[in-house]
């Protein structure tokens, strides 16, 4: 993995037509400017990877009754008051 | 002037109902950006804390989502100011969390996404799944379970 240091406003290529350019760093985050044909897909991977999970959820394995048994198996919160705070 | 709507559902079968009743998303689901009406309907026996999120278009889409708090009471869900700004509150406080369930077989592998919850303003029905710094997308829903009843060992 290549790994390289840019400052803010400097900009680094890809192939023949994608560039990336550091915009700012703020905070702890990074803003970057990406340029690059249509045709190419520029997601978040953490998008991807939740994409990816929502799939699993839509295909389930197992039937939703089986699913509360194993929830019935779990220490149950339900006595939990919620807005009733001691004055 | 309410128009009840027949829908065709994965778990319960043709139901009845209104328009009115359906969550939105605007922006679709990560990976399914096309479907953004949804019913929220609980499955019985869970005492509300398990329910089926079933698209409207499409009947064989349905997810089961639990309510996070119901097994998880200190699930700390944190919006960006942008987010909350988008459903006009103040506070996540004021907004329902469910999250998604993968069920696998044996269902005792079932996970949950904690980073990616649903998020729907009570009142105006809207709502948008959002992608949280912390949390897992995948965490196994067994282990909220550790040390009661387990009939495998």
């Amino acid at each position: 993995m290549l790994i390289l240091q840019r400052k803010p406003g400097e900009s680094l290529v890809i192939g023949e037509n994608i560039s990336i350019s550091v915009v700012s760093i703020e905070g702890g985050r990074v803003r970057l400017a990406i340029s690059a044909p249509q045709e190419i897909s520029i997601l978040r991977s953490e998008l991807l990877d939740a994409t990816a999970a929502n799939r699993d959820s839509a295909v389930e394995e197992a039937a939703p009754a089986e699913l509360l048994g194993l929830l019935g198996a779990l220490p149950s919160d339900k006595n939990k008051q919620k807005g009733e705070e001691k004055p | 002037m309410t128009e009840i709507l027949k829908l065709e559902t994965k778990y319960f079968g043709e139901i009845e109902c209104e328009a009115k009743d359906a969550i939105c998303f605007p922006a679709g689901l990560f990976g399914f950006e096309e479907e953004h009406d949804f019913l929220l309907m609980p499955f019985d026996g869970s005492g509300g804390s398990m329910l089926c999120l079933q698209s409207m278009t499409t009947p064989a889409l349905a997810f089961v989502v639990l309510d996070p708090f119901s097994f998880l009471p200190d699930y700390a869900p944190v919006l960006e100011e942008a987010e909350l700004r988008q459903f006009g509150v103040k506070d996540a406080g004021e907004l329902g969390f469910y999250v998604m369930c993968a069920l696998k077989n044996p269902v005792s592998e079932s996970t949950v996404n904690l980073k990616c919850p649903l998020v729907i303003h009570p009142e105006t029905r809207q709502a948008r799944q959002v992608i949280m710094g912390r949390y897992e997308m995948r965490h196994p829903l067994a282990e909220f379970g550790r040390g009661e009843e387990d009939a495998s060992c």
